[in-house]
């Protein structure tokens, strides 16, 4: 009896042991593969990284999870000593941790709310309560939406809001429909069924694309802008699902992030909001947030999007998301964290590399406001 | 009388002659048996289905991370979704770590309590302990670990830390460990404890030196299987351990990664780096999990009392 017991006890020896022998290293940049990473890398070693050691934790909106994970990334390179965690919980679950003091700051797809629904406090109020300052939103990554589209033998499309709403609606159903063919002189368009692939989860993606139908097409599209489609189509889950159902299907059209449409190679329609038709680029999306209105007072830059903007040259179907920090920080130790990484994330050089995973680059001007607003925190 | 005599000499007759090719004999019973039989089989491989599918599909897309070294010893600190690299050994370490101290606090309680309820237990206390395991064992995780939220973050104002998480993976194992425990302790024949008292060995001796020796493998297999089923919880790792991709063993201060909320934090992404680690994260675990049920079922062999 008593040699079996000890046996026992030996086999929950190796059990508890397993948990401490499982000593592993946090080293992984010696074997990394190079493919894949981004110039923001290597341009990371500029002697403009203030470096820090310590832990910051943020949680938030998935929508900027790739740029922010890139930007830790390339930040954690330049300073081996700096634990930065980022948890793409959802917008709304960013910012009710922040405001209950569970993470240093938030990111999220759109401002802290200034009025209070039903009489409860604002957002913007708790995180000022919070944070015993006014609490600050920073754009910091802008993401755009991309119509993409699979029509054989065409390769260059535009779009006005009003034909977008009518083919998103299911009211135009070939390619060659007179709407279409009116702004599209000079494309040889087929007679091909249009077939509108559409998000079947909710998503943001969903949401903004709405939101920009029903400002800029009000009299096309009339349901409210929701996360859950209302149009017409065939629903695919996630961005994967609907690039995918693009991209094997002829005549097939969808609303994406725009890393989806360049990673499946699809045809991305230029956008004619009565400017002229704007193809979308770092540059063009770049001028759409350079022209929104500044929502906020001061360094808080929250923006006001204009999706109906006339502005010449602006892409206008964008996301932007912020960080939203607290502009004192009661541990200044953290203020002094915070504003270390943002600043690198702010920067020239990481905004560019962003493009590349289909992010757009801060425009000059806003990105300077951010870096004043950065500069004030403490 | 004679008639009498006379069924029953037949009966007899007919049991010894005809019970050995009863199959033979009476078919609709042989029917019948067969259509059980295959029922029974296709219920057996219909259930199978499932299980053999999540293996094979895991270990075909997730089975050639498993095999490189770095796997096993390196973290995700400064990879991201889109490079290649890095291994979970932070998220290994991070639901061994996590489990053994579950395990650590949850297996005094439940063995404490499940001796308190065979042993001496009697009563309306005994009722009501007994009572309160059961509505323990009908806790959702997700309500655990709320509770524990509300009552760390919320009413106490804590930080989220892993040491937040085990607690809400106590409140789910002590229920698993008071009821196998108890079961095994009643299996222990009661003759034993009378013996032990013959021979004027009080209670508590009886109980330390004679009962728990006894039951001990079967204990130990319970505590595998509960240890097994808690490192699989996601709901409590999701609402109080939010992920890291650096190694983390501090059980108090800072974030923890561990298997589960690894698979979660990339679950959505469609770049094949990360679904590949998504794949691997999860063969991972279900291998942890695997093992941890060999191990509770060969210690369950050796049990004396079954």
């Amino acid at each position: 009896m008593k040699t079996t017991r000890l046996a026992q006890l030996a086999s929950l020896a190796v059990v508890g042991s397993m948990a401490l022998a499982a000593c592993g290293s946090d080293n992984t940049t010696g074997s990394t593969s190079a493919e894949g990473s981004s110039s923001s890398a290597s341009a990371s070693e500029s002697a403009a990284t203030e470096c820090f050691s310590g832990t910051l934790n943020a949680e938030g909106s998935s929508a900027q999870k790739n740029a922010i994970e890139e930007a830790i990334a390339s930040y954690g390179e330049a300073c081996k000593d700096a634990k930065l965690n980022y948890n793409p919980t959802g917008s709304g679950a960013g910012i009710k941790q922040f405001i209950a003091g569970q993470v240093d700051f938030a990111g999220s797809d759109s401002a802290l709310k200034t009025e209070g629904k039903d009489g409860a406090q604002s957002e913007a109020v708790a995180a000022e309560a919070f944070c015993g300052s006014p609490a600050w939103n920073l754009p910091m990554v802008t993401g755009p939406i991309a119509i993409a589209f699979n029509v054989k033998g065409v390769d260059k499309l535009t779009i006005t809001p009003a034909v977008a709403a009518d083919i998103f609606s299911g009211k135009i159903t070939t390619w060659n429909d007179a709407k279409i063919a009116e702004i599209n002189k000079g494309v040889t368009l087929p007679a091909t069924a249009i077939k509108v692939f559409f998000r079947s989860d909710e998503s943001g993606t969903t949401e903004n694309f709405t939101k920009y139908l029903k400002a800029a097409a009000p009299e096309g599209w009339t349901a409210d802008a929701s996360k859950k489609w209302t149009g017409a189509g065939e629903g695919k889950e996630k961005s994967a699902g609907v690039a995918e159902g693009v991209k094997s299907t002829d005549g097939g059209v969808t609303y994406v992030e725009w890393s989806y449409a360049k990673d499946n190679k699809l045809g991305i329609a230029s956008v004619d909001n009565g400017a002229g038709a704007v193809e979308l680029t770092g540059e063009s999306v770049g001028k759409a947030v350079a022209v929104a209105e500044q929502a906020g007072t001061g360094n808080d830059l929250a923006l006001k999007l204009d999706y109906a903007t006339k502005e010449a040259g602006a892409y206008p179907i964008i996301l932007v998301t912020y960080e939203i920090v607290c502009s004192k920080n009661k541990d200044a130790e953290k203020g002094k964290n915070i504003k270390a990484f943002l600043k690198h994330f702010a920067s020239t050089d990481v905004q560019k590399g962003l493009e590349e995973i289909g992010y757009a680059p801060l425009p000059k001007e806003v990105e300077d406001k951010v870096l004043t607003a950065i500069d004030a925190l403490s | 009388m004679s008639t009498v005599t006379h069924v029953g000499e037949e009966s007899t007759r007919a049991k010894a002659v005809t019970l050995p090719d009863m199959g033979g004999k009476s078919s609709g019973r042989a029917i019948k048996d067969q259509a059980a039989r295959i029922v029974m089989w296709s219920a057996f491989v219909i259930a199978c289905v499932p299980l053999v599918w999540i293996l094979v599909s895991t270990l075909l897309k997730g089975g050639h991370m498993l095999a490189s070294v770095d796997w096993w010893t390196l973290s995700q600190n400064g990879i991201t979704a889109r490079r290649e690299g890095g291994g979970a050994a932070h998220a290994i370490q991070g639901t061994l770590i996590q489990g053994a101290v579950t395990a650590l606090m949850s297996v005094p309680i439940g063995v404490l309590t499940a001796i308190y309820l065979v042993e001496y237990g009697r009563g309306r206390f005994a009722k009501a302990v007994s009572f309160m395991v059961d509505i323990l064992t009908g806790v959702p995780s997700i309500v655990a670990a709320l509770f524990i939220y509300a009552l760390w973050v919320t009413t106490f104002g804590f930080q989220r830390v892993p040491f937040a998480v085990t607690l809400a993976l106590v409140l789910l194992m002590i229920p698993t460990i008071v009821r196998s425990t108890e079961e095994m302790l009643k299996l222990v024949p009661n003759e034993l404890r009378e013996a032990s008292y013959a021979l004027g060995v009080p209670k508590w001796k009886t109980i330390v030196s004679i009962v728990l020796p006894t039951a001990f493998s079967g204990i130990v297999t319970g505590v595998l299987l509960g240890l097994a089923r808690v490192m699989g919880e996601t709901a409590p790792l999701i609402i109080l351990g939010p992920y890291t991709k650096s190694m983390a063993s501090n059980l108090f201060d800072g974030l923890m990664g561990t298997l589960p909320t690894m698979i979660n934090q990339d679950r959505t992404e469609a770049l094949q780096p990360a679904v590949d680690r998504v794949w691997g994260a999860a063969l991972t675990l279900i291998l942890i999990v695997f093992v941890l049920n060999l191990l509770g079922r060969f210690l369950g062999r050796f049990s004396k009392v079954s």
